[in-house]
């Protein structure tokens, strides 16, 4: 997918200024938390769940050469084709190489964010194949010509009014009044019907790998996903090999995490596990599978001081929770994963230097670290990357000045307490009596919306030490 | 170009591996143990089942006998779609069912676009997540459980288990040890989405409406149980 990266305080002003969207962004950030709290609190020890899976996963990366053979063995045995791809483009052109092969022009997909890291729609629809994404979320953004802004509901940034134009527009089904959700949706299930009965190739993700037996699994609310993967009759999983997981009993384990994290729900509609291609005697099923493991970096991931971040199962949490995620919205970000995921993640699958202000994007009030289900510690990972950028000179050299200037003077208490009294009394007769501040020199941004309290003229060490002290 | 991208990754995989022998993984995460449960809804997980999926907007029947559950099942097809018609995967249990005891007709085999209902017997359920558990075959044709209009499942009180963590064991045990079957699917609900502006519609791409027919010689107490369950 193109990076906009780079301008993320420019996207961010942009998506404060749209009023109904923020409206919608603000709901989410209220709806979401306390479906989730509600819960995690009604499973009784989540937390344990939450530190249990995390130990397996850590497990899990530590010995993925063994799972990872074990996984081919299984996925093989069961009758896939396993392919490796290196870049974004190397698992282009193997799907694509794929679709050719049989001749296919019509793909169905269900949501995959690989695919999104890869933009294999682009690459797909410019080599000539009709493709269609079947998840309502990511159907509208198609249709719209837009990219995802959550990752769990990619087009949660339209309101009600914009898809019931986009509808109008683009579906020929003469005068209708098309008010309500349920309207609309009914209207993307006639309309995407014909697409699955008529899908020559169905492409899916993956949320976890079973190296024990080679399942890939598969959680989806609409069903579409399913379609995708029992209809038409090629099939081929685009995933990563941090989803693997060693035994069926540790994807029971995900997916209490997982349902819970993303939605609130005790479990999805649909959670499937597919293995293969249909066995002797099937009545229906692909005939052949496929699964498209992508690196795009993940093993410099695992071998770096970030491999943690390998844990992240994809549920969103962070994103709702999040209060810049949810003030700015997830295409400020411009890329694939937005919020504090996308924070650490953009960095390290695409360049520090292209996205070096996503991890300033961060009040480091630690929510996502507290809501994370897969315990990865996201605060600490920004502040990583903060550092790296600052070793690499990639912040506005006033930053790095004013940070080596603040730093200098941590380091130095005795003038630290000379210059902040100095400035609490140069603030307290700047107020003029007045107990606020609406001006003061290098704080016009943080002043632009907010007035600030003028101090009273003594700092808290002088009052403390009282008048004998050396501030006074 | 394939091979040499997963020999290259796969160097890098072990070179970031501990490397170590099979055994001592197997025992380290042996040592891990297990992950704590869910607080059950209730000591039953049959009730738990039905509890869970009356909360997932799916119908729930319980009836006593396979005469009960075919007129159950009737009734449902009656108050949907005014018909007496869906389809039946080739699953004996389903063969067996006394269909004219309810007036209706079934067809053997898989779901074609327009049908209104399909009709499947679940190979065991999960009181937790309050799902039903279906193995594509034969005896049930994955697109029978995504296409038409509602699906009906029928389920027998002895293949209800506790938790998703039995899921596995149970099936290994059904079905063999050696037994992968294409596709298992957990259905826990009709099909939904909340995708246009966070409001929850129910009928996306799959069915519209899920009827679960619980067949237990005391199941309507364990409806009525879950019935009375609060929330």
């Amino acid at each position: 997918m193109e990076q906009h990266s780079a301008e993320f305080l420019a996207n961010a002003d942009e998506a404060l200024a749209g009023r109904e969207r923020a409206q919608l962004r603000e709901a989410m950030g209220l709806f979401a938390p306390a479906l989730h709290s509600a819960a995690a609190n009604a499973y009784g020890d989540f937390d344990a769940l939450r530190e249990h899976l995390h130990a397996v996963r850590r497990h899990t990366l530590d010995h993925l050469d063994v799972y990872l053979d074990r996984y081919l063995e299984a996925a093989t045995e069961n009758g896939n084709s396993v392919h490796f791809a290196e870049t974004p483009d190397e698992m282009n052109r193997t799907v694509e190489a794929i679709c050719r092969q049989h001749g296919a022009r019509r793909i169905i997909k269900g949501k995959s964010m690989v695919t999104e890291e890869s933009a294999l729609n682009d690459h797909l629809t410019g080599a000539g194949f009709a493709v269609r994404e079947t998840d309502l979320g990511e159907y509208i953004i198609q249709e719209a010509g837009e990219t995802p802004s959550h990752i769990v509901g990619p087009a949660l940034h339209k309101t009600k009014d914009e898809i019931r134009e986009l509808f109008l527009a683009r579906h020929d089904l003469g005068e209708r009044s098309l008010e309500s959700a349920g309207e609309m949706v009914g209207e993307a299930r006639q309309v995407l019907r014909e697409e699955f009965l008529g899908g020559e190739v169905g492409i899916i993700g993956a949320n976890a790998l079973v190296a024990e037996t080679g399942y890939s699994l598969l959680v989806t609310n609409e069903g579409n996903g399913d379609l995708c993967a029992n209809l038409p009759p090629v099939l081929i999983v685009c995933t990563t090999l941090e989803r693997l997981l060693p035994r069926m009993s540790d994807a029971a384990d995900l997916l209490r995490l997982l349902a819970r994290s993303a939605t609130g729900q005790p479990v999805t509609c649909y959670t499937s596990f597919y293995s293969g291609p249909r066995r002797p005697g099937d009545a229906d099923g692909p005939v052949e599978t496929h699964i498209v493991l992508l690196d795009n970096r993940r093993t410099e991931i695992l071998a770096s001081d970030y491999s943690d971040m390998l844990q992240c199962i994809r549920c969103g949490a962070c994103l709702n929770h999040c209060p810049i995620y949810v003030a700015a919205g997830g295409h400020a970000y411009g890329w694939v994963y937005p919020g504090p995921v996308g924070s650490v993640l953009t960095p390290l699958l695409t360049s520090l230097e292209e996205s070096h202000l996503l991890p300033n994007a961060c009040t480091a009030c630690g929510r996502c670290a507290e809501v994370c289900p897969a315990n990865i510690p996201l605060p600490d990972l920004l502040r990583d990357l903060r550092q790296e950028e600052r070793e690499q000179a990639l912040s506005p050299v006033g930053w790095r000045r004013g940070l080596a200037f603040h730093a200098r003077l941590l380091r130095h208490p005795w003038l630290y307490h000379r210059l902040t009294g100095l400035a609490a009394r140069m603030l307290a007769l700047a107020a003029r009596g007045r107990g606020v501040l609406s001006r003061v020199p290098f704080a016009a941004g943080f002043l632009s919306e907010r007035d600030l309290p003028a101090p009273t003229g003594a700092s808290f060490m002088a009052r403390y030490r009282g008048p004998h002290g050396d501030e006074r | 170009m394939s091979d040499e991208a997963r020999d290259r990754i796969l160097a890098r995989v072990r070179a970031a591996s501990r490397r170590a022998a099979e055994s001592e993984v197997d025992a380290a995460l042996a040592a891990l143990g297990r992950g704590p449960a869910p607080r059950p809804l209730h000591g039953d997980p049959r009730v738990t089942l039905l509890a869970r999926l009356l909360r997932n907007q799916a119908a729930v029947d319980a009836v006593t006998d396979r005469t009960a559950a075919v007129r159950a099942i009737g009734e449902f097809l009656g108050a949907r779609h005014g018909s007496r018609k869906l389809v039946a995967g080739q699953d004996p249990r389903l063969a067996a069912l006394p269909w004219r005891d309810a007036g209706l007709l079934p067809r053997f085999g898989e779901v074609e676009p327009g049908d209104l209902a399909a009709v499947s017997y679940a190979r065991l359920a999960i009181g937790e997540t309050g799902s039903v558990v279906l193995t594509s075959g034969r005896d049930n044709p994955g697109r029978n459980n995504l296409l038409p209009e509602d699906h009906i499942v029928l389920v027998n009180g002895e293949d209800v288990v506790a938790g998703l963590d039995d899921l596995w064991p149970a099936l290994q045990a059904r079905l063999g040890a050696e037994q992968r079957p294409r596709s298992l699917q957990l259905i826990s609900g009709p099909s939904s989405t909340a995708d246009i502006a966070l409001e929850m519609v129910f009928g996306a791409h799959g069915p519209r409406a899920l009827q679960v027919v619980l067949v237990a010689r005391d199941a309507p107490d364990c409806l009525a149980a879950a019935r009375s369950l609060p929330g």
